[in-house]
């Protein structure tokens, strides 16, 4: 099964790994939620050594816990900014014990200490936390709270002081931590409040008189501090990790751009250096760059050096040959010449006739094979001048009109003059090769040339109404040594170099030259397009 | 008898080419080498010298030894013939003061006849012009025997080729002449680009008198005429 191909994008594929860095945050919190017990287990153990610590000063003194409760003195002693109801709390029974554990008062915590029947004999401290002004908030942090704020208040619990302290309602603690403390031992407790907008975290200890437990100390102290603790150290670490997500993701995307955009480049250079014909035409700059791109570019560039290097040995090799073939060539002619020259049997007469048709075929054929070369290097110091193209044209057609007097050519010029830049010398060789190529194919048929004149450009067409060009075969016509003739027939050698010496003057002159089947499929046009001369 | 040196690196050619020249009645010496040749040279000119440019390593050894040999002597006829056709190397071989460049597809014949209006060339040029073999065409005067043309009284350098394709055109002028006509006419097998070189070099050669001249017409699609 075939998957679905995707086209992405080296960005688009570098964000999308980018999103592997996703399970940072993740980390992040579940590494603050290791720190979050750690920071209640300390919690628990400073409450527990506060509740021992309390229920040291009251070990073993049977007296406090002797005499009976007197609340109405307590009861002054209740601290005045006990906020949330501090008229409902059961007050202190045991004026010395409170006056024992007031210092504890300014603790974040609040001390209890209650005898058996869960009589409260003292308190002090509040869970509620004092009263501030909170400092006036910078632009930054208001920025900050309007936005990655409001995200971390919906992921994470926020501490509230906003809670109901069940002390109100159920007077002295009754926790399972207490239960522990009148069983003698030392036992921490945590809690929801009955709204659950916080968590109580309390530790009880017993007192002991003698082997008996007299009462109990309890501490009790919110979770919020760790809650706050525990908030804050995971906005820090979520600030960087965005803060690094973020700037690591431009830095990316930049740097997957100019990638990109280098590898574009190469693309289209590589495409712009062949054209449709698959000619290279012109060498690709290789980048000095010393990664893999710079690399890839080098390459395309030496392996385009090389297809042109081979090209032009393609199309030069109909010349070497036909070099290195005059030598052993003018061996056998000159052999033959002087053959005949002494007295020969009648038979062998003969057979020298035959030796000498061969050998003027094979010099046709070589001078074909170098007429192409020679037309290239020639182009280099031809002279350009202004002509008017159309009695080129119709000279030409005269021309064929002779060689071949049997051959049909319709000829259509416009009666205006139509002046280009180049050589009329050349002009007249590449029409020559035309219009031989179109009698030949066109069989009898006919064939119509027609100059067809635009503001800026001409374009000759000429059209027999002979075989078809094979599916594919458009373009490479024009090359060297390429013939579409099923054989070669007759005396004419068909060296498929009639048609590249016409691209060769058509390119000279700035011009094209394409051959296609006609729309209707009655024949063949090639058009030659030629920059015309306001 | 007259002298003749073949220089040529292929010994079958120098063979080939010498025994016809020899039925031809001439005395012939080959060399399959610069220095051999040029120190023939030294000892006893010529009378004329068929030199190939690619001797063997020496890519350019004939467009060397021609040098020597026009340093030698100003006047013996030298024909280049070389597989080279391009048309730098006809251009090199013809500033170097040779009088005609042939390529190998020259038959014997060709290459006996222009030897022979070469020589006759040389002969002639010191004896009084007949009448009989003067072509005159306006401006134009051709010795057909001396194979020379003049223009507005004033001696036009060609080379044998150059000299028949002019002779070819005036003779009859007005007329086309194709350029498979004017390769009969001049002897030589070459493709169109050739021919087409040769009618610029012969204007030039005439321009280089008269800057005004402009007798040889090109018909396009057919090939040359000389126009009155």
């Amino acid at each position: 099964m075939k998957l679905p191909r995707i086209a992405l994008g080296i960005r688009a594929q570098l964000l999308l790994v980018l999103t592997v860095f996703l399970a940072l945050p993740w980390l992040g919190l579940s590494y603050v939620r290791e720190l979050e017990r750690f920071l209640r287990d300390a919690q628990e153990r400073t409450l527990a050594g506060t509740a021992q610590a309390v229920a040291t000063a009251l070990h073993d003194r049977p007296r406090l816990f002797a005499t009976p409760p007197d609340p109405i003195a307590s009861f002054a002693r209740e601290r005045a900014d006990d906020r949330a109801s501090g008229a409902s709390l059961p007050p202190s029974a045991s004026p010395e014990i409170a006056q024992i554990i007031e210092g504890l008062s300014r603790t974040t915590a609040r001390i209890w200490v209650i005898d058996r029947q869960g009589v409260v004999l003292a308190r002090a401290g509040s869970l509620f936390p004092p009263a501030s002004p909170s400092p006036p908030e910078s632009t930054w942090g208001r920025v900050r709270r309007a936005t990655v704020g409001r995200l971390y208040q919906a992921v994470l619990d926020q501490p509230s002081d906003d809670f109901s302290d069940d002390a109100a309602t159920q007077g002295a603690p009754h926790g399972r931590d207490v239960e522990g403390a009148l069983g003698g031992i030392l036992t921490t407790d945590r809690r929801p409040t009955s709204d659950g907008k916080a968590v109580i975290v309390s530790a009880a200890h017993p007192i002991w008189v003698g082997d008996e437990v007299r009462g109990v100390v309890v501490a009790e102290q919110t979770g919020n501090a760790v809650l706050a603790e525990r908030n804050r150290a995971f906005e820090r670490l979520f600030n960087i990790v965005l803060a690094v997500l973020l700037v690591g993701s431009l830095a990316l995307t930049a740097y997957a751009t100019w990638l990109s955009s280098r590898i574009r480049r190469l693309r289209d250079d590589a495409e712009r250096a062949i054209d449709e014909q698959g000619r290279v035409r012109a060498p690709l700059a290789s980048s000095g760059a010393g990664d893999e791109i710079g690399d890839l570019s080098r390459s395309f560039s030496s392996v385009l050096a090389r297809l042109s290097e081979y090209a032009s040995y393609q199309e030069k090799m109909a010349s070497r040959l036909s070099h290195e073939l005059r030598t052993p060539i003018a061996v056998v002619r000159s052999s033959l010449d002087n053959l005949k020259a002494s007295p020969l049997p009648a038979e062998a007469r003969v057979y020298m006739a035959r030796a000498q048709e061969g050998l003027a075929r094979l010099t046709q054929i070589l001078t074909r094979m170098s007429e192409a070369a020679r037309l290239e290097q020639s182009l280099s110091d031809v002279e350009r001048v202004r002509f008017d193209l159309v009695p080129v044209v119709t000279g030409c057609v005269e021309g064929i009109r002779l060689v071949y007097p049997e051959a049909r050519i319709a000829c259509a010029v416009p009666p205006e003059t139509v002046e280009i830049d180049g050589a009329p010398d050349l002009i007249a060789q590449m029409l020559d090769k035309l219009l031989a190529n179109a009698v030949e194919f066109a069989a009898g048929s006919a064939i119509a040339v027609r100059v067809e004149a635009a503001s800026s450009s001409v374009a000759i067409a000429v059209d027999n109404d002979g075989p078809l060009l094979p599916e594919g075969m458009e373009g490479r016509l024009f090359e060297s040594m390429v013939s579409v003739r099923a054989a070669a027939g007759g005396n004419e050698p068909h060296l498929g170099l009639g048609l590249y010496i016409a691209r060769v003057i058509a390119q000279f002159h700035g011009g094209t030259v394409a051959a296609a089947n006609k729309a209707d499929g009655s024949g063949v046009v090639v058009t030659v397009t030629l920059p015309r001369l306001a | 008898m007259r002298r003749i040196a073949i220089v040529e690196d292929e010994p079958a050619i120098g063979a080939n080419y010498a025994e016809a020249l020899r039925r031809h009645g001439y005395e012939v010496a080959t060399y399959a080498n610069r220095p051999e040749a040029l120190a023939a040279f030294r000892t006893r000119l010529p009378d004329l010298a068929l030199v190939d440019i690619g001797l063997g390593d020496d890519v350019d050894g004939g467009f060397t030894l021609t040098r020597e040999l026009r340093a030698l002597s100003a006047t013996v006829p030298i024909i280049f013939l070389s597989a080279r056709d391009s048309d730098f190397d006809i251009v090199a071989g013809l500033r170097l003061g040779a009088d005609d460049y042939l390529t190998k597809d020259a038959s014997l014949p060709h290459l006996a006849a222009r030897i022979a209006a070469l020589f006759r060339r040389s002969e002639l040029l010191s004896a009084p012009p007949a009448s009989e073999d003067i072509v005159e065409r306006g401006a134009l005067r051709l010795d057909v025997k001396r194979l020379t043309a003049d223009w507005q009284g004033k001696r036009v350098d060609l080379t044998l080729t150059e000299f028949w394709m002019v002779h070819a055109l005036a003779r009859h002028p007005g007329h086309v002449k194709d350029r498979d006509a004017l390769m009969r006419d001049a002897s030589i097998v070459v493709d169109d680009s050739t021919i087409t070189s040769h009618i610029k070099r012969i204007r030039k050669k005439f321009q280089a008198i008269d800057p005004t001249f402009d007798r040889i017409a090109t018909v396009y699609g057919m090939g040359y005429r000389w126009g009155e």
